[in-house]
């Protein structure tokens, strides 16, 4: 009896390692071989130097050396890093305080949730057009700075070119994908019961306490999920770049390059997929120690 | 453990694969023989038309293009080798424009016998297609059929790679200067002519020029492409885009600037940021003069027939040829050519040359011509063809303008021309935006680009 | 006690107006659209800009059903969107399970390569997915590569996970103890507890999927027959010398409409959650 109890145990063990497996499985061997593999084989190109038909060349560490001698890809490098200092903590408040907004009683809500959607799901074309003619010479924005802050016509600003462009990215980006990660927040906030509340109502706490006590630790794997992907979709940045300071051959300056731009740049212009697997190496490095740092974080949270 | 075990195979199947294809270019292009790996794909992809055509000659050609619907030449260029030739089907394969070169190299690098044919659309593009292997060098053919290479005015030895070609052009644009005759009627100046020095064409745009609020007439226009500012300092047939020193820049550069300080065109950060097209820029009716392809003449008398432009801001147009250096016969102007090759993975390459030779030679020029595109083999007949399109200026002076001497390719080729070329386009968006001095501009790229030809 | 009312009301108003503002930020690159769909080319990018054309080019929205095969193309992308879609939730959801509450080895090193995945920019592995993709499953020019590239995003696995997390663990406890399978546990209690992320993802995925444009063109390009939308409208109206910005325009707001109408759909479920099904933690 015992003997068969301690077999029944140990398959026990076994088997709930195979369902947990057999839940995986489905998305895992998909993704293992339509993804991970190929992602995999990039990592390695990364030390060789490979055109896309001819034999791959292993050349060791020499794009590495290569890359820190490279000035436009320094250059790229801290923009990216300035647009996603700017752009992480303003797009998760901005999505963050609008998800809240938009889960009160508020009227027409439904339409309020779709309208700040449009920006992420309108044709880039537009979303782009719109974005230049605020900020044109002319614009908008110009004018409330113009007639409102008395700022004299020849210093206007000048948006897309040099310091101020990483501006420019920063803030539309926050505008394109507020309602994004709004959508995300909201089905957070969901999760979370309607009784705590009332039990903090009758503690007497007021709107900022019960954000602070209730709110903002139960959303913690929403914010973790946001800010990993929103950290990971900065480093990623290249359509907002092309499309605002590209113009019609897509060229961006040492002042408005990013990453991605350089990694479009080296595979499919110079097909230098080694070089191009170097530079991701390093953006993937920089968001593997942020994502770490918010892993652990996590953990931390969960454990305690 | 079972699924280490499988992952691992997976990862071997697909290195494997790669190191199959990146093989396979190599010994193709030395040996013509295709591995299995490659026959495969081909066997998989032309089964069909086996099957389907009884006679064992019928061949059907896939030739990588782009716009089929908007451009009318590869459906007349297909109609009219069919015609003579019964066992060929040419099959147009429709890429986009936008990201044409990119797509087409892709493609090749999955399989080079993706394509049979392929067009090529410019110089960088060229160069990446030579050295992935992926097309075929002519020589031989070129040799057996006593092609005369003189035909092509130049442009075949801009595009020689180590003494070889690889692709023959069939189309070539050239610049020429544009400029809207109501404009200077107003201000009673005389046209633009076909032999000015760039002074002349400065003071020209400055005089016609008019920055009365409300009333704007701008001299001249410069779209944001490079070619369209530095590509006037190699026009004097000394200096070349490929020497790495580009100090000779600097007086278009200071001109083009001076214009834009003085309100005589519009500004290259205006440009940008209101996306504004050379098309419609010229298509106002404000500016007097602009320097553009003459892929543009087709596009402008479509669109003065369709009622697109009106009349009466732009009807009235004319051309000049380029304005030219001090001390240098006029006629020399900037060329961009598009190619046609074959591809090191087809298994029909002499049906596959016979269609080229075709499409690059004097049949293929007439073709070219009767639908209102230059050919790259300017024959008097094509010229006689294209200046009597149907809203082609009347005046005698546009005909000869179309007339040139020596034609310099925007970039010729190198084996490095991608990165040079994007260098100059990075540089010259630096100067232009004022984000660098014209100095520091020309310094960075003397500095960056004397790093790559080294 | 009148005073605190009076505090509430402006307080809305406030919202209101907040909320208002936001709105009309947000929807002009709607109404620049519909604006431009109605423009020749030539009137789209016209500086001054004016919202309403002096001749509305209403025919734009009949033109683009002739200019090409739009039908087919909506289909393709209908049938694509809707298998990518549904392969998605059951997936990512079902994976993502395992990962938020069940313990096994290597469930640490699985999940991050799922992230370090989505940390490397397509571009750099495009080329050798591209050449796996055609030369061993012989997936080119077909519908079918888009999906076995989208259908198993590491995307919705990550964010499925993170809403699972949320769910407390009692109510899993509690059901085993109970003598509910693993299975059982998932169908009967996380599924429908999971409405909001799964409608959230179903969006995503939607409009990731609807919208893609570097995929099909990579991919379906050389299969006119393929084509999704986005490639479509992309090789239609824009040309090498010539655009067709007000036909482009037209499109991209047909094309729009069941982007809307999915987000419309679904984005009630968002108030469905734990609150309102009786089930609380």
């Amino acid at each position: 009896m015992s003997k068969a109890e301690g077999r029944k145990k140990m398959s026990k063990e076994t088997r709930r390692t195979l369902v947990a497996y057999s839940f995986i499985a489905p998305n895992f061997i998909g993704f293992a071989v339509f993804t991970l593999i190929p992602v995999v084989f990039a990592f390695i190109l990364a030390f060789t130097q490979w055109d896309g038909s001819n034999p791959i060349q292993w050349v060791g560490l020499g794009n590495f050396i290569k890359l820190f001698q490279d000035t436009f890809f320094l250059s790229a490098l801290k923009n990216t890093i300035i647009y996603c200092i700017g752009t992480v903590p303003l797009t998760m408040i901005a999505s963050l305080a609008l998800a809240i907004v938009l889960n009160q009683k508020v009227r027409c809500r439904g339409l309020f949730r779709t309208i700040s959607f449009f920006p992420y799901v309108a044709s880039l074309v537009a979303v782009t057009a719109v974005w230049k003619m605020l900020f044109s010479k002319t614009g908008p924005v110009n004018a409330i700075l113009y007639y409102v802050f008395h700022v004299p016509n020849n210093e206007l600003p000048q948006w897309f070119v040099g310091g101020l462009v990483m501006v420019s990215y920063i803030l539309f980006s926050v505008w394109k994908y507020m309602g994004y990660y709004m959508v995300i927040y909201l089905a957070g906030l969901q999760g979370i019961s309607g009784e705590m509340y009332e039990a903090a109502s009758l503690d007497g706490a007021n709107t900022w306490q019960k954000f602070r006590s209730i709110t903002w630790p139960q959303l913690r794997p929403t914010t973790f999920f946001v800010v990993v992907m929103l950290t990971i979709n900065c480093f990623k940045v290249f359509d907002i770049a092309t499309l605002l300071a590209g113009g019609d051959n897509n060229t961006l300056t040492p002042s408005s390059t990013v990453l991605v731009h350089y990694i479009y740049q080296q595979a499919f212009v110079n097909w230098e997929f080694g070089y191009s697997s170097a530079v991701a190496m390093v953006l993937f490095v920089l968001v593997l120690i942020v994502t770490i740092i918010q892993f652990r974080g996590e953990a931390r949270f969960s454990n305690s | 453990m079972k699924k280490r075990f499988l992952s691992l195979m997976m990862a071997c199947t697909m290195v494997v694969s790669l190191a199959a294809c990146g093989g396979n270019s190599t010994t193709a292009s030395t040996t013509a023989a295709p591995t299995t790996a490659a026959k495969a794909t081909e066997a998989a992809t032309t089964a069909a038309n086996k099957d389907t055509q009884a006679a064992a000659e019928d061949i059907t050609l896939k030739w990588a293009i782009w716009d089929q619907d908007t451009t009318p030449y590869w459906v007349a260029l297909k109609d009219s080798y069919e015609a003579t030739h019964d066992n060929v089907t040419i099959e147009l394969v429709d890429l986009g424009s936008t990201d044409y070169m990119t797509v087409l190299a892709t493609q090749l690098s999955g399989s080079t016998s993706a394509f049979d044919v392929v067009t090529v659309k410019d110089v960088p593009g060229y160069a990446t297609l030579v050295q992935k292997n992926t097309i075929e060098s002519l020589d031989e053919y070129i040799k057996k059929d006593n092609i005369d290479l003189s035909l092509y005015g130049g442009a075949t030895d801009q595009i020689t790679v180590n003494g070889s070609l690889y692709e023959l052009p069939f189309r070539n644009d050239f610049w020429v200067l544009f400029y809207n005759k109501d404009l200077f009627d107003a201000k009673g100046l005389a046209y633009p002519t076909n032999d000015m020095t760039f002074a002349e064409y400065d003071a020209l745009a400055r005089q016609v020029a008019s920055t009365d609020f409300g009333s704007q007439v701008y001299g001249a226009h410069y779209h944001t492409w490079r070619s369209a500012v530095q590509l006037f300092g190699v026009l004097d047939g000394k200096n070349n885009i490929l020497s790495g020193n580009y100090d000779f820049f600097k007086p278009y550069y200071e001109m083009v600037l001076n214009q834009e300080a003085d309100g005589i065109c519009r500004k290259y950060t205006d440009l940008k940021t209101e996306s504004l097209h050379y098309s419609a820029a010229f298509a106002g009716g404000d500016v007097a003069m602009m320097n553009m392809g003459s892929w543009y003449i087709s596009t402008l008398i479509s669109k003065l027939q369709s009622g697109e432009y009106a009349a009466a801001d732009c009807g009235n147009w004319g051309m000049a040829k380029y304005p030219h250096a001090e001390g240098v016969e006029p006629g020399s102007t900037l060329g961009t050519i598009t190619g046609i090759a074959i591809t090191t993975g087809t298994q029909y390459k002499d049906a596959a040359w016979d269609f080229v030779s075709f499409v690059s030679g004097t049949e293929g020029a007439k073709v070219m011509a009767e639908t209102g595109n230059f050919p790259a083999i300017m024959t008097d007949e094509a010229m006689e063809i294209i200046s009597g399109l149907e809203g082609f200026p009347a005046d005698e002076q546009s005909k000869e303008a179309l007339k040139v001497s020596n034609l310099y390719l925007e970039v010729p080729y190198h084996e490095s021309v991608s990165e040079v070329n994007s260098i100059l386009d990075t540089y010259h968006a630096a100067i232009m935006s004022g984000e660098k001095t014209i100095d520091e501009g020309i310094a960075a790229m003397n500095e960056e680009i004397g790093k790559i030809l080294k | 006690m009148k005073s605190a009312k009076k505090k509430a009301i402006v307080g809305k108003i406030c919202v209101y107006i907040i909320l208002i503002l936001i709105s009309l930020l947000m929807i002009i690159p709607f109404l620049w659209m519909l604006s431009a769909s109605i423009k020749t080319d030539k009137e789209v990018f016209q500086i001054p800009f004016v919202w309403i054309p002096e001749n509305p080019r209403w025919d734009n929205y009949i033109r683009i059903w002739t200019k090409m095969p739009f039908l087919k193309y909506i289909g393709n992308t209908a049938l694509l969107t809707v298998v990518v879609t549904f392969l998605q939730l059951l997936t990512s959801s079902f994976a993502a399970y395992s990962f938020a509450k069940l313990e096994f080895k290597h469930k640490n090193a699985l999940f991050l390569a799922y992230i370090a995945t989505i940390a490397m920019p397509w571009q750099v592995y495009m080329v050798p997915q591209f050449i796996m993709m055609s030369n061993v499953f012989h997936l080119n020019g077909k519908l079918m590569a888009m999906v076995c590239l989208q259908a198993f995003s590491a995307f919705g696995v990550f964010m499925m996970r993170q809403f699972y997390m949320g769910i407390p663990d009692e109510l899993c406890e509690a059901a085993r103890i109970d003598g509910m399978s693993e299975y059982k546990i998932y169908t009967n209690i996380m599924l429908p507890l999971s409405k909001p992320a799964l409608s959230t993802l179903t969006i995503f995925t939607f409009v990731a999927t609807w919208n893609d444009y570097l995929g099909p063109l990579i991919y379906l390009t050389p299969n006119k027959s393929n084509w999704t939308i986005q490639l479509g409208i992309k090789n239609t109206f824009i040309g090498q010398y010539s655009s067709e910005y007000g036909l482009l325009m037209a499109a991209s707001v047909v094309s729009l409409i069941p982007v809307l109408i999915v987000f419309l759909a679904l984005q009630k479920y968002f108030v469905e959650g734990i609150a309102n099904t009786g089930i609380k933690g």
